[in-house]
């Protein structure tokens, strides 16, 4: 779609920075933990709690899950989640299946983010094969990781909004202008790719699919508008005071807890935690480029929505410095694979962690497996949203109704990357 | 190219084979004896900084023998991570016959607790000291442990409920 | 004729029209909120998809009206209609012109405030019959909204009654076009009466951002939950009927009524109502919902007192404005 964007106002905006909204006075992050283990019966034989069941059937439970609620009035006094209505065997999957053919199936797992699922499997495959990988194909994938991560976050904005106001009302108009905007992203995928979604464009040794002539501008166009029109919604959802009261103080989910649970990502660096596998532990091409991370100090829901706002203008700057300087060479070190046993490996380990819009995002493979060892053994999806959920116990005691819609969007739980 | 792979800081290495009494594996992370577990992890923790919670990852391996009779092996890795710059992950391995249980971490990181019955689920291993030790992924009352290598994907317990 | 043929037959022509209007402001808001997201809003039946209304109706009317085994059989039957009859009621002394209303009581704006607060009864019949326990919870929060929201309604419901002295509608509306709309005149008082007004009212009618008995993200449909066919159906139409009678007399208590520059008549009345009927809509799809102890906290912190102070205000100045005269 044709848009006019005021050249004077993109050109300001190339000016933002990471940290555009400075980390307000609020006090740093403190949970008041509720007991996971609370035996009801003992609790208070007095009060009638109402077990109420966030049930796998729900609006807002971002996908099939269970959140039993145990209820004092409104209040939740404990908190029971229960995952696994999504469990598709993925892991038991991967030792029947060979190198080549896991890549497509990885997609699935995070739907919101396939590049990242993909790329974490084939650095862990090459990691254990042993196989190098090209520049221009280190240098795309980082590109592609960054327009994921705008996109995942854009979803992730619209469904939040949709969570606080429901989908006949201000949430849902918030929820259309993200997707509209996600659309933009998805267009230049499919440039690319051929798919808007589930891409399969990369393999063990580099990528799949090379860019096509004027995917450049697009990329531009798209970043173009995105930064612009986030402004707009930024303005529209974070300064309206409806929205910070629900927010504020809402789900504080603080370092100590975070740390202990494994949770990474927007959800720690929103607890004062410096942490970022792009710039910390740097994979693809992320050595060549600064990374500049937010983080907040206060905990909740508002923190996680500033750093993730954060995070997309962050990723725009980011797309922008790589676009046009895209390295020339070869795009996989593999010649083209024939057939699906063309992979092979002795037993060894090994382990490859992307930065994921959730997280640390890894795969841990242990080779040597079926088929003459063209499949893993084991291989293990360490999935930041499993690490997120697992919060719920600890933070939901204490708050009401409301605010477990809020927290369980906040946390941003892809189920099927929870569940596998 | 620079992966974020298994490769430890030195002074964990050290870490595990003096004070620990860990075995390296030619393809994968130290041996630990199960007795030294949960010392290990806080070790890690509190003097190494190592406070991020990694991941918990168990491998049935059947029917190797030892000491002259066929056993089932069961090998846990786990592994944990530093904050902040230069993170690095500290990884190890137990193996324990299948049957036998091994230490859970639940006392020193939360985040033990769903790991570890996802692996109990999946695999079949117990974990002492778990408070509330039960099914994650699949239903309550699913028999078998379905990542075990004489788990079928079709046999007769596997179908569609 | 007689008065009491005069007034069914207003009664049925004003019903007619409300709700043949309720049925359209269907579509209104599917377009008005379509164009908001930047999409078109229905399209297909009828030019401009104007038969959408129609199409909704019979889809809900052929759809079977379950009734759960274990859901109190006689209120949660009753309810959805009690809900229409009685924000129909509230219409029947709302004047849209200055011979057309079907009963212009002396007692007006008491006899809206009754009604008003009385549909809040059926809400709860229906969230506690259906024995399901987001009902019940959208239920309890639709009385707590409902008993609240109305000491501000009332309130800002008194700041016209006492410029004007007089409760009845129609007194009120004669006296704006004499001296003014009170929205405007006297500066003040008028204005902020009525910026009181539209949440509290929005919040009787449960309107975003104040449908918490609905809150679709956290309670599926609150209330609704268990209602099929033509009871989801009566319950929604009495949403918007009573959103439109809202905005009917808000329009006749604060904007003049029937008052305009050119040609006064039934025109501006039904203009105005309408003007603030999609300023509603406009409210309802751009803001997000509050979580309902920030409502009753908004409610009794701050509507209230600022209320209590806005009558003594306009009291003040009909006193001033009585001593000047003099």
């Amino acid at each position: 779609m044709e848009v006019e964007v005021a050249s004077s106002a993109v050109s300001a905006s190339r000016e933002i920075s990471a940290n555009q909204r400075p980390v307000t006075n609020r006090s740093p992050a403190k949970t008041r933990r509720g007991d996971p283990y609370l035996d009801i019966a003992a609790y208070d034989p007095e009060a009638d709690l109402m077990v109420l069941n966030l049930g796998p059937q729900h609006p807002s439970t971002h996908g099939v899950f269970r959140l039993k609620l145990y209820l004092d009035g409104e209040l939740i006094v404990k908190a029971v989640p229960f995952c696994g209505y999504l469990h598709r065997g993925v892991e038991k999957l991967c030792e029947k299946l060979t190198y080549v053919q896991l890549v497509p199936i990885f997609d699935k797992n995070d739907y919101v983010s396939p590049m990242m699922n993909e790329q974490s499997l084939v650095m862990a495959f090459e990691s254990l094969l042993g196989v190098e990988v090209p520049r221009r194909a280190r240098y795309l994938r980082t590109l592609l990781a960054e327009l994921q991560r705008i996109a995942s976050h854009l979803l992730w904005f619209g469904a939040f909004a949709m969570d606080l106001g429901g989908a006949l009302g201000g949430g849902s108009t918030l929820f259309m202008y993200c997707f509209r905007e996600r659309e933009l992203i998805l267009d230049v995928f499919e440039e690319l790719t051929g798919c808007r979604f589930h891409y399969n464009t990369h393999m063990i040794g580099g990528n799949r699919h090379d860019v096509p002539a004027g995917w450049a501008a697009k990329v531009h166009s798209a970043i173009d508008i995105i930064e612009h029109r986030l402004i707009e919604y930024e303005n529209y959802l974070t300064t309206n005071r409806i929205y910070l009261d629900r927010t504020c103080g809402v789900g504080v989910v603080d370092a100590d807890l975070a740390m202990e649970l494994g949770i990474t990502g927007p959800i720690l660096r929103a607890a004062g935690i410096d942490h970022d596998l792009r710039r910390d532990a740097p994979y693809h091409a992320y050595d060549e480029l600064e990374v500049r991370v937010t983080t907040d100090i206060a905990g909740d829901c508002e923190a996680r929505t500033r750093v993730r706002l954060a995070e997309i203008r962050e990723s725009v700057r980011l797309v922008r410095l790589m676009i046009d300087g895209i390295p020339e060479g070869p795009l996989g070190s593999r010649k083209p694979i024939k057939t699906n046993l063309a992979e092979k490996s002795e037993r060894g380990h090994a382990y490859a962690a992307v930065e994921s819009p959730r997280g640390e995002l890894g795969i841990y493979v242990i080779g040597g497996g079926a088929n003459r060892g063209a499949s893993p053994y084991r291989l293990k999806i360490r999935s930041p949203s499993l690490h997120a959920l697992s919060c719920l116990p600890y933070v939901l005691p204490g708050h009401v109704v409301s605010d477990a819609v809020a927290i369980l969007g906040s946390v941003d739980p892809i189920m099927g990357e929870v569940d596998r | 190219m620079s992966v974020a792979g298994l490769a430890m800081a030195v002074d964990v290495i050290e870490l595990l084979t003096q004070r620990f009494s860990a075995n390296s594996e030619p393809d994968g992370p130290p041996l630990v004896a199960p007795e030294h577990h949960l010392e290990l992890a806080r070790t890690l923790r509190d003097e190494f900084g190592y406070r991020i919670f990694g991941f918990v990852i168990a491998s049935h391996h059947p029917a190797t023998t030892k000491d002259g009779e066929k056993v089932d092996r069961v090998r846990v890795v786990y592994g944990l991570r530093t904050v902040g710059s230069h993170t690095r992950l500290a990884s190890w391995q137990l193996e324990v016959d299948v049957g036998t249980s091994v230490p859970s971490l639940v006392g020193l990181f939360a985040g033990a607790d769903w790991q570890e019955r996802e692996q109990y689920d999946l695999v079949g291993i117990r974990f002492e000291g778990h408070p509330d030790l039960r099914r994650l992924m699949l239903p309550e009352d699913w028999k078998g442990h379905p990542l075990r290598k004489d788990y079928a994907i079709d046999t007769e317990v596997a179908p569609w409920r | 004729m007689s008065p009491y043929l005069r007034a069914l037959i207003y009664s049925l022509v004003i019903i007619t029209l409300l709700l043949t209007v309720t049925a359209w402001s269907i579509w209104f808001e599917r377009k008005f909120s379509g164009r908001m997201q930047s999409r078109v809003g229905p399209t297909f039946y009828g030019p401009f998809g104007l038969l959408q209304p129609v199409v909704d109706g019979l889809k809900l009317l052929q759809k079977e009206f379950l009734i759960p085994e274990s859901a109190d059989r006689a209120l949660f039957v009753l309810a959805p209609p009690l809900t229409v009859i009685l924000a129909l009621g509230t219409a029947a002394v709302v004047p849209f012109g200055s011979e057309v209303v079907a009963a212009d009581l002396d007692v007006g704006v008491l006899y809206i405030l009754a009604l008003g607060s009385l549909t809040t009864v059926p809400v709860w019949i229906a969230g506690w019959a259906s024995n399901n326990k987001y009902s019940l919870l959208g239920g309890m929060r639709a009385v707590a909204q409902g008993i609240s929201y109305e000491i501000p309604l009332a309130l800002a419901a008194l700041v016209p009654v006492i410029l004007a002295g007089s409760m009845s509608l129609t007194d009120i509306v004669n006296y704006q076009i004499q001296h003014g709309w009170f929205v405007f005149w006297p500066p003040g008082p008028g204005f902020l009466a009525f910026l009181f007004f539209l949440p509290a009212s929005l919040a009787e009618a449960n309107r975003i951002p104040f449908d918490i008995p609905e809150a679709e993200s956290e309670l599926i449909a609150g209330v609704t939950t268990e209602y099929t066919g033509m009871g989801f159906g009566l319950l929604y139409l009495a949403e918007y009927l009573h959103t439109l009678i809202v905005s009917a007399v808000a329009s006749a208590l604060f904007f003049g009524g029937w008052d305009g520059p050119l040609l006064p008549g039934l025109h501006w009345m039904v203009a105005k109502t309408l003007v603030l009927f999609a300023g509603i809509f406009a409210i309802r799809w751009s803001l997000v919902r509050f979580r309902s102890d920030q409502l009753m906290g908004i409610c009794w912190r701050y509507l209230v007192p600022i209320g209590l102070g806005l009558v003594m205000v306009s009291a003040i100045w009909v006193q001033l404005a009585k001593a000047s005269a003099q």
